[in-house]
C-alpha cells in the first residue's frame, strides 16, 4: 500500500501499450505518453515493460509507502526525494515502510514516471489498467489519484542499484525546442504544396490548451487543394471538414486552422482532416514537451518511422541496465 | 462518388486509412463494416484493430508482422472479393429515443456561446432551416425527426454514435462550429456535415445543436439493465428513431433513468437489406419534404 499525501497535477496510473483494440467503440489507447521512459522504469524494478505505474504530469505527487519495496523514477526530472534526501533518477531505489517520496515540479521534461516493483493493483477495464481520466475509466477509482487515497501495490521483489546506461535514455531537450518526426497522410492531398511547405518550415508553438487528449499548435495558416474547397455539403463547408472518419493515434488533426495532435487520450473518429501523423517513435518527445515550447516537424517515410520505433524498443530491455 | 478502387493512405507507422468514396450512403457504410468484419474473420496478418466509419476503414496494424505495402495488397484483394458478394442483410435493432426539439438546454448552451465566443452566431435551428431551404423551424423538426437514423459507427468518445438519416428526403447538412463550443449538455442531439450525433456526456462540441434526449448512451454508473455488461448502449447497425416529446416528459424519463427504473423501447427482430433499401430509396421523390 501507499498513501497519497499530495496528488500532483493529474497523476494517473498508466500502462503500456494501453487499452488497444477498442477504437471502434470510441476508447482511446491511453497508456504512458513517453513509453520509452515508462518501459525503462519497469525494467529497473524487475517488472514486465508494460506493468502499470504512475505518470506524473508537470508536478509530481507526494506519497507515503506502507511497505518496503523498490521503486524507480524516470522521464522528466521532478526532483524526487525520499524522506527529504534526493534520490537518483534512472536507477532502482529501495524504499522502507513509512518513508515519504516527494516529487515536485518538472525541472526538465514534462512527465515523470514512477514504477514500483510488482506494479499497481487496481481493476482492469477492457484489458488495461490505464486511466482515461475524462471518461472516468481505468486507474485508481476511475481517475487521477487524489489526496488521502490508499493505493494497493502488486507483489514484486526488485533489486536496488540497477541503472539505465546513459546511451539508452531518451535525451530530453533543454533548449525548449524539439524536432518531431511526422509521416505524411492520411489526408495530405487536401493541403496544397505551399501549405505543406509552411507546415514543415515553421516553428510551431505548443499551446497551453493541451492535455493528454490533444496538443494544440500555434503557427502559420494552412492552404488547401481543390478537393478541400469543392466537395459535397455532407463533408461540412469548412475546407478542413471531411465526412467523419477514423483518426490514427498521433494524427495532426486540422480543426479549422488549428492543428491539434491527437495524443494518447484523443478522439478515435471525427470530421476533420489529418494531413500528417506523428509516429510512435516521436511520442516520447510529445510527452516530455511543455506548453510554449517549439516544434519543428521532419517528414519521414513509413519504413523509417517503423524502424525508429524498433530502435527504441531494442533499448527497452535488460541490455540497457548496468 | 464511389472510388473505382479503394484508396489506402498511411497514418504514421501503425495505421492505414482505406477510403471507399466521399459520400454518405448506406451502401458505403455497409461496405466499410463488411470489410472490417472480413478483416477480423479472415485474420488478416498484422491487423490489430479495425475502426470503420461512414465511408472509410481505419486499420491499426503491427509493422513487425506486416509491411504497409503487403497489407495494402491484401486489403485490396479482400475488398474486391467483398464487392462481388451481392446483397447484404444485417440484423438491426430499432431504438426509440424521446427527444425535446428546440429545447431550453441547448438554447442556453447557444446563448452562452454567443455571449462568450461569437455574438454573431445565428441560433442553430434557424440557421439549419435557412441553409436547407425549409419553410420554418417546425418543418426542420418534422424533417429531422421524420426518419430512422443508421448507426454507422461508434467513435470520437466511448459509445458515441455517428448517425445518418436513412430516408433521403430527410438529408440535411450543416457546417460545424468554428471555433467550437466549450459546453454542450449530455444528451444533446446535434449535426455537422451530413451526420447527426448524440453527446454522451457534458463537454465541448462542434455540431449545430437543437434537441436533447433523456436516454443515456453512456453510463459509468450502470443504472439501467442495458448497461449491466458494458458502459455504452449502441452498436453499429442499430437504428434510432427520435420521438419529439415535451420538457415535462423529458424530466419524467430522466428521473426514471436516474432511479434505474426506466424501460428502454428497443425492437429487436428486424433486418436491413441493402438491396431492398436501395430499391425503396431510389424510388422516392426527393423534391418533397415532410
Amino acid at each position: 500500500m501507499l498513501e497519497v499525501i499530495k496528488a500532483g497535477l493529474e497523476t494517473s496510473v498508466q500502462d503500456y501499450p494501453g487499452r488497444r483494440g477498442y477504437l471502434n467503440l470510441g476508447f482511446p489507447w491511453s497508456g504512458a505518453m513517453d513509453s520509452w521512459s515508462f518501459r525503462l522504469a519497469n525494467i529497473l524494478v524487475g517488472n514486465e515493460v508494460g506493468t502499470a505505474g504512475f505518470e506524473c504530469q508537470f508536478i509530481g505527487p507526494t506519497m507515503r509507502f506502507q511497505c518496503s519495496t523498490v521503486i524507480a523514477v524516470t522521464g522528466a526530472d521532478m526532483q524526487a526525494k525520499l524522506d527529504g534526501v534526493a534520490i537518483p533518477m534512472w536507477e532502482s531505489v529501495a524504499v522502507s515502510s513509512g518513508q515519504i517520496l516527494e516529487m515536485t515540479f518538472a525541472r526538465t521534461g514534462a512527465r515523470g514516471y514512477l514504477s514500483v516493483a510488482g506494479g499497481i493493483d487496481c481493476p482492469e477495464f477492457l484489458g488495461s489498467l490505464a486511466t482515461f481520466h475524462k471518461a472516468g475509466i481505468g486507474g485508481v477509482e476511475r481517475g487521477a489519484i487524489k489526496v488521502g487515497q490508499q493505493i494497493r501495490l502488486g507483489d514484486g521483489t526488485g533489486t536496488a542499484g540497477r541503472r539505465v546506461k546513459a546511451s539508452a535514455r531518451p535525451q530530453i531537450a533543454t533548449d525548449k525546442s524539439w524536432q518531431i518526426e511526422v509521416v505524411r497522410g492520411p489526408n495530405d492531398d487536401w493541403i496544397d504544396e505551399p501549405g505543406h511547405a509552411r507546415f514543415l518550415e515553421a516553428q510551431w508553438k505548443l499551446s497551453s490548451k493541451s492535455d493528454r487528449s490533444g496538443f494544440r499548435l500555434e503557427g502559420p495558416e494552412w492552404s488547401f487543394t481543390h478537393k478541400a474547397l469543392h466537395k459535397l455539403p455532407e463533408h461540412g463547408s469548412d475546407p478542413a471538414n471531411i465526412i467523419d472518419q477514423g483518426y490514427p493515434v498521433g494524427a495532426i488533426n486540422l480543426a479549422g486552422q488549428t492543428p491539434i495532435i491527437l495524443v494518447s487520450d484523443g478522439p478515435s473518429m471525427g470530421g476533420f482532416i489529418n494531413p500528417y501523423t506523428v509516429p510512435q517513435c516521436a511520442f516520447w518527445k510529445l510527452g516530455q514537451s511543455k506548453p510554449s515550447e517549439r516544434y519543428l516537424f521532419k517528414s519521414i517515410s513509413v519504413d523509417e518511422a517503423q524502424q525508429r520505433a524498433r530502435d527504441i524498443t531494442s533499448l527497452c530491455n535488460e541490455s540497457s541496465i548496468i | 462518388m464511389v472510388y473505382e478502387e479503394p484508396r489506402c493512405s498511411p497514418g504514421g507507422d501503425r495505421f492505414m486509412l482505406i477510403e471507399f468514396g466521399d459520400e454518405l450512403t448506406l451502401e458505403l457504410n455497409f461496405f466499410s463494416q463488411s470489410l472490417a468484419r472480413a478483416t477480423l474473420e479472415q485474420k488478416i496478418t498484422g491487423v490489430i484493430e479495425t475502426a470503420p466509419c461512414f465511408s472509410s476503414l481505419l486499420l491499426h496494424y503491427e509493422p513487425d508482422d506486416v509491411s504497409f505495402f503487403d497489407l495494402q495488397r491484401e486489403m485490396l484483394r479482400l475488398a474486391e472479393s467483398i464487392s462481388e458478394a451481392g446483397d447484404v442483410e444485417v440484423d438491426s435493432r430499432l431504438l426509440y429515443f424521446p427527444a425535446v426539439y428546440l429545447d431550453p438546454w441547448t438554447a442556453a448552451a447557444m446563448a452562452e456561446y454567443r455571449e462568450k465566443i461569437n455574438p454573431a452566431k445565428d441560433p442553430d435551428p434557424e440557421f439549419i432551416t435557412e441553409l436547407n431551404g425549409l419553410d420554418n423551424v417546425n418543418q426542420f423538426v418534422r424533417v429531422h425527426s421524420g426518419t430512422e437514423y443508421w448507426c454507422a459507427a461508434l467513435g470520437f468518445w466511448p459509445g458515441t454514435p455517428f448517425l445518418m438519416p436513412l430516408d433521403p428526403r430527410c438529408k440535411l447538412t450543416a457546417p460545424k462550429y468554428n471555433p467550437p463550443r466549450t459546453f454542450t449538455p449530455r444528451g444533446t442531439i446535434g449535426m455537422g456535415g451530413g451526420s447527426t450525433a448524440i453527446y454522451p456526456v457534458d463537454g465541448p462540441g462542434g455540431y449545430q445543436i437543437f434537441a436533447r434526449t433523456p436516454i443515456p448512451i453512456w453510463d459509468a454508473e450502470q443504472r439501467l439493465p442495458e448497461f449491466a455488461d458494458q458502459l455504452w448502449l449502441l452498436q453499429p447497425t442499430d437504428r434510432i428513431k427520435f420521438i419529439p416529446c415535451s420538457v415535462q416528459e423529458f424530466e419524467e424519463i430522466e428521473r426514471k433513468v436516474e432511479e434505474g427504473s426506466y424501460t428502454m423501447n428497443i425492437t429487436g427482430y428486424q433486418k436491413v437489406s441493402l438491396n431492398r433499401y436501395k430499391i425503396w430509396a431510389d424510388g422516392l421523390d426527393l423534391s418533397s419534404r415532410f
